[in-house]
Protein backbone atom coordinates (compact mmCIF):
# COMPACT_ATOMS: atom_id res chain seq x y z
CA UNK A 1 0.00 0.00 0.00
CA UNK A 2 1.75 3.33 -0.86
CA UNK A 3 0.99 6.39 1.08
CA UNK A 4 -0.82 9.65 -0.66
CA UNK A 5 0.93 11.94 -1.26
CA UNK A 6 1.25 14.89 1.16
CA UNK A 7 -0.68 17.81 -0.23
CA UNK A 8 1.70 20.87 -0.80
CA UNK A 9 1.64 23.64 1.89
CA UNK A 10 -0.78 26.27 1.18
CA UNK A 11 0.97 29.44 -0.29
CA UNK A 12 -1.21 32.10 0.91
CA UNK A 13 -3.39 34.01 -1.57
CA UNK A 14 -2.22 36.72 -3.07
CA UNK A 15 -4.30 39.79 -1.97
CA UNK A 16 -6.41 41.19 -4.27
CA UNK A 17 -6.27 44.28 -6.28
CA UNK A 18 -9.80 45.58 -4.65
CA UNK A 19 -7.74 44.87 -0.89
CA UNK A 20 -4.60 45.99 -2.50
CA UNK A 21 -5.90 49.81 -3.72
CA UNK A 22 -8.16 49.90 -0.13
CA UNK A 23 -5.04 49.75 1.71
CA UNK A 24 -3.73 52.11 -0.24
CA UNK A 25 -6.44 54.23 -0.06
CA UNK A 26 -6.50 54.04 4.11
CA UNK A 27 -2.96 54.60 3.91
CA UNK A 28 -3.03 57.85 2.29
CA UNK A 29 -5.94 58.86 4.19
CA UNK A 30 -4.93 58.27 7.80
CA UNK A 31 -0.77 58.64 7.13
CA UNK A 32 0.77 60.08 4.34
CA UNK A 33 -1.45 63.55 5.93
CA UNK A 34 0.60 62.98 8.61
CA UNK A 35 3.69 63.94 6.03
CA UNK A 36 4.51 67.33 7.54
CA UNK A 37 4.87 66.49 11.19
CA UNK A 38 6.98 63.58 10.40
CA UNK A 39 9.31 65.59 8.25
CA UNK A 40 9.42 68.39 11.04
CA UNK A 41 10.62 65.98 13.92
CA UNK A 42 12.73 64.14 11.35
CA UNK A 43 14.25 67.94 10.93
CA UNK A 44 14.58 68.76 14.72
CA UNK A 45 16.22 64.87 15.15
CA UNK A 46 18.62 64.49 12.78
CA UNK A 47 19.25 68.24 12.30
CA UNK A 48 20.05 67.75 8.51
CA UNK A 49 17.46 68.17 5.41
CA UNK A 50 19.13 65.01 3.23
CA UNK A 51 18.66 62.77 6.60
CA UNK A 52 15.38 63.95 7.57
CA UNK A 53 14.41 63.42 3.78
CA UNK A 54 15.99 59.70 4.44
CA UNK A 55 14.85 59.35 7.74
CA UNK A 56 10.98 59.96 6.06
CA UNK A 57 11.25 57.69 3.73
CA UNK A 58 12.10 54.73 5.79
CA UNK A 59 9.26 55.24 8.01
CA UNK A 60 6.70 55.71 5.64
CA UNK A 61 8.37 52.28 3.83
CA UNK A 62 8.18 50.40 7.30
CA UNK A 63 4.62 51.87 8.44
CA UNK A 64 3.25 50.63 4.50
CA UNK A 65 4.62 47.27 5.60
CA UNK A 66 3.32 47.11 9.01
CA UNK A 67 0.09 48.89 8.00
CA UNK A 68 -1.89 45.57 8.42
CA UNK A 69 -1.06 45.53 11.79
CA UNK A 70 -2.00 49.00 12.56
CA UNK A 71 -5.46 49.57 14.42
CA UNK A 72 -7.63 52.16 11.63
CA UNK A 73 -8.88 55.25 13.44
CA UNK A 74 -6.49 55.13 16.70
CA UNK A 75 -3.42 57.33 16.83
CA UNK A 76 -1.67 56.79 13.40
CA UNK A 77 0.53 60.12 14.16
CA UNK A 78 2.22 58.50 17.63
CA UNK A 79 2.00 54.96 16.01
CA UNK A 80 3.77 57.05 12.89
CA UNK A 81 5.89 58.80 14.98
CA UNK A 82 6.86 56.41 17.20
CA UNK A 83 8.27 54.33 13.94
CA UNK A 84 10.35 57.19 13.04
CA UNK A 85 11.99 57.23 16.30
CA UNK A 86 12.63 54.00 16.38
CA UNK A 87 14.47 54.33 13.15
CA UNK A 88 16.51 57.50 14.06
CA UNK A 89 17.70 55.95 17.12
CA UNK A 90 18.66 52.62 15.41
CA UNK A 91 20.17 53.99 12.18
CA UNK A 92 21.25 57.66 12.55
CA UNK A 93 21.83 58.48 15.73
CA UNK A 94 24.50 55.81 16.07
CA UNK A 95 26.54 57.44 12.74
CA UNK A 96 26.61 60.71 14.40
CA UNK A 97 27.69 62.03 17.41
CA UNK A 98 26.77 65.79 17.93
CA UNK A 99 28.11 67.31 20.54
CA UNK A 100 25.91 68.46 23.02
CA UNK A 101 25.63 72.38 23.26
CA UNK A 102 24.12 73.22 26.59
CA UNK A 103 25.07 73.91 29.71
CA UNK A 104 22.62 71.77 31.95
CA UNK A 105 22.89 74.09 34.98
CA UNK A 106 22.10 77.14 33.69
CA UNK A 107 18.89 76.15 33.47
CA UNK A 108 16.36 76.40 36.17
CA UNK A 109 16.88 80.25 37.92
CA UNK A 110 16.48 81.92 34.84
CA UNK A 111 12.99 83.43 33.97
CA UNK A 112 12.90 86.09 30.85
CA UNK A 113 9.57 86.73 32.32
CA UNK A 114 11.14 87.85 35.33
CA UNK A 115 13.79 90.05 33.70
CA UNK A 116 11.46 91.41 31.09
CA UNK A 117 8.73 91.72 33.53
CA UNK A 118 9.59 95.76 33.30
CA UNK A 119 10.90 96.11 30.46
CA UNK A 120 8.70 94.13 27.46
CA UNK A 121 6.20 92.24 30.20
CA UNK A 122 4.55 91.54 26.59
CA UNK A 123 7.00 89.68 25.05
CA UNK A 124 6.68 91.80 21.86
CA UNK A 125 10.42 91.06 21.26
CA UNK A 126 9.34 87.48 20.28
CA UNK A 127 7.94 89.25 17.17
CA UNK A 128 10.98 90.55 15.85
CA UNK A 129 12.94 87.16 16.05
CA UNK A 130 13.27 85.07 12.58
CA UNK A 131 12.05 81.38 12.24
CA UNK A 132 15.40 80.33 11.51
CA UNK A 133 16.77 81.84 15.08
CA UNK A 134 14.27 79.91 16.87
CA UNK A 135 15.05 76.58 14.91
CA UNK A 136 18.71 77.20 15.68
CA UNK A 137 17.86 77.34 19.42
CA UNK A 138 15.59 74.20 18.73
CA UNK A 139 18.80 72.38 17.33
CA UNK A 140 20.92 73.49 20.00
CA UNK A 141 18.90 71.82 23.21
CA UNK A 142 20.16 68.83 24.12
CA UNK A 143 18.71 65.78 22.43
CA UNK A 144 16.08 64.18 24.95
CA UNK A 145 14.95 67.87 25.43
CA UNK A 146 14.91 68.56 21.70
CA UNK A 147 12.80 65.93 21.12
CA UNK A 148 10.55 66.47 24.14
CA UNK A 149 10.02 69.94 23.32
CA UNK A 150 9.35 69.28 19.34
CA UNK A 151 6.09 66.76 20.14
CA UNK A 152 4.50 68.44 22.61
CA UNK A 153 5.00 72.43 21.73
CA UNK A 154 5.18 71.92 17.46
CA UNK A 155 2.75 68.70 17.32
CA UNK A 156 1.00 69.23 20.19
CA UNK A 157 0.99 65.45 21.64
CA UNK A 158 -0.03 64.84 25.26
CA UNK A 159 2.02 64.80 27.93
CA UNK A 160 0.98 60.97 28.48
CA UNK A 161 1.51 60.36 24.64
CA UNK A 162 5.00 61.65 24.98
CA UNK A 163 5.73 59.47 27.75
CA UNK A 164 4.33 56.37 26.20
CA UNK A 165 6.50 57.10 23.15
CA UNK A 166 9.58 57.81 24.89
CA UNK A 167 9.06 55.27 27.48
CA UNK A 168 9.46 57.73 30.65
CA UNK A 169 7.26 58.61 33.30
CA UNK A 170 5.05 61.45 32.76
CA UNK A 171 6.81 63.45 35.23
CA UNK A 172 9.91 63.12 33.24
CA UNK A 173 8.21 64.85 30.27
CA UNK A 174 7.21 67.87 32.46
CA UNK A 175 10.79 68.19 33.60
CA UNK A 176 12.27 68.08 30.27
CA UNK A 177 9.75 70.34 28.91
CA UNK A 178 10.27 73.02 31.82
CA UNK A 179 13.86 72.84 31.32
CA UNK A 180 13.55 72.56 27.60
CA UNK A 181 11.33 75.46 27.27
CA UNK A 182 13.51 77.55 29.92
CA UNK A 183 16.70 77.05 28.15
CA UNK A 184 15.08 78.40 24.38
CA UNK A 185 13.87 81.26 26.31
CA UNK A 186 17.30 81.95 27.42
CA UNK A 187 18.56 81.63 24.13
CA UNK A 188 16.35 83.26 22.40
CA UNK A 189 16.58 86.29 25.33
CA UNK A 190 20.27 86.40 24.94
CA UNK A 191 19.71 86.82 21.39
CA UNK A 192 17.74 89.46 21.48
CA UNK A 193 19.67 91.37 23.71
CA UNK A 194 22.46 90.74 21.24
CA UNK A 195 20.52 92.34 18.67
CA UNK A 196 19.62 95.18 20.26
CA UNK A 197 15.95 94.26 20.20
CA UNK A 198 15.73 94.96 24.47
CA UNK A 199 18.16 96.03 26.69
CA UNK A 200 17.78 93.12 29.34
CA UNK A 201 19.46 93.71 32.56
CA UNK A 202 23.07 92.91 32.76
CA UNK A 203 24.44 89.58 34.13
CA UNK B 1 -16.44 76.16 45.76
CA UNK B 2 -13.10 75.30 45.08
CA UNK B 3 -9.52 75.42 46.62
CA UNK B 4 -7.71 78.78 47.03
CA UNK B 5 -3.92 78.62 45.77
CA UNK B 6 -1.05 81.09 46.05
CA UNK B 7 1.09 82.47 43.71
CA UNK B 8 4.00 79.87 44.57
CA UNK B 9 1.14 77.18 43.87
CA UNK B 10 0.00 78.85 40.75
CA UNK B 11 3.61 79.49 39.10
CA UNK B 12 4.35 75.93 39.78
CA UNK B 13 1.67 74.47 37.57
CA UNK B 14 1.75 77.15 35.16
CA UNK B 15 2.61 75.14 32.23
CA UNK B 16 0.73 72.02 32.66
CA UNK B 17 -2.08 74.60 33.02
CA UNK B 18 -0.95 75.69 29.70
CA UNK B 19 -0.43 72.64 28.23
CA UNK B 20 -4.33 72.06 29.54
CA UNK B 21 -3.24 68.74 31.55
CA UNK B 22 -4.71 69.48 34.73
CA UNK B 23 -8.06 68.58 36.19
CA UNK B 24 -10.65 70.78 35.62
CA UNK B 25 -11.00 70.99 39.41
CA UNK B 26 -7.55 72.57 39.49
CA UNK B 27 -7.95 74.18 36.46
CA UNK B 28 -10.62 76.30 37.65
CA UNK B 29 -8.48 76.95 40.88
CA UNK B 30 -5.41 78.32 39.20
CA UNK B 31 -8.12 80.24 36.33
CA UNK B 32 -9.94 81.98 39.97
CA UNK B 33 -6.28 82.89 41.36
CA UNK B 34 -5.34 84.65 37.88
CA UNK B 35 -8.45 86.63 37.84
CA UNK B 36 -7.53 87.98 41.52
CA UNK B 37 -3.70 88.37 40.65
CA UNK B 38 -2.08 90.58 37.86
CA UNK B 39 1.57 89.95 38.45
CA UNK B 40 0.48 86.15 37.80
CA UNK B 41 -2.10 87.00 34.92
CA UNK B 42 1.13 88.80 32.94
CA UNK B 43 3.56 85.96 33.64
CA UNK B 44 0.73 83.19 32.67
CA UNK B 45 0.05 85.76 29.71
CA UNK B 46 3.90 85.83 28.55
CA UNK B 47 4.52 82.18 28.93
CA UNK B 48 1.61 81.38 26.81
CA UNK B 49 2.73 84.02 24.31
CA UNK B 50 5.99 82.56 24.17
CA UNK B 51 4.67 79.04 23.45
CA UNK B 52 2.36 79.98 20.54
CA UNK B 53 5.21 81.87 18.91
CA UNK B 54 7.13 78.71 19.17
CA UNK B 55 4.71 76.77 17.53
CA UNK B 56 3.85 79.75 14.99
CA UNK B 57 8.04 79.60 13.89
CA UNK B 58 8.42 75.60 13.86
CA UNK B 59 4.94 74.56 12.00
CA UNK B 60 5.90 76.97 9.29
CA UNK B 61 7.99 74.50 7.64
CA UNK B 62 6.68 71.54 5.74
CA UNK B 63 8.16 68.49 4.02
CA UNK B 64 9.06 69.64 0.60
CA UNK B 65 6.82 68.40 -1.88
CA UNK B 66 9.02 66.21 -3.77
CA UNK B 67 9.37 64.03 -0.99
CA UNK B 68 5.72 62.73 -1.31
CA UNK B 69 6.06 62.17 -4.52
CA UNK B 70 9.07 60.19 -3.92
CA UNK B 71 7.19 58.30 -1.17
CA UNK B 72 4.51 57.84 -3.61
CA UNK B 73 7.12 56.13 -5.96
CA UNK B 74 8.18 54.17 -3.66
CA UNK B 75 5.77 52.35 -2.19
CA UNK B 76 3.39 52.01 -5.04
CA UNK B 77 5.48 52.39 -8.28
CA UNK B 78 4.22 55.40 -9.51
Amino acid sequence: MTTPPTPPPPTPPAPSPAAEAEKRASFEREALVHLDSLYRVALRLTRNAAEADDLVQETMLKAYRAWDQFEKGTNAKGWLLTILRHAFINEYRRRTRHPETVDLDAIEPFSVFSELQDEDPQGTFFDRIVDDEVLRAIDGLPEQFRETVVLSDVEGLSYEEIARMLKVPVGTVKSRLFRARRLLQRQLYDYAVGMGYIKGSPR
Amino acid sequence: MSRRINCREAVEQLYEYLDRELTPATELAIRQHLAECPPCCDHFDFEQLFLEFLRARCRAQGAPPELKHKILRELFDE
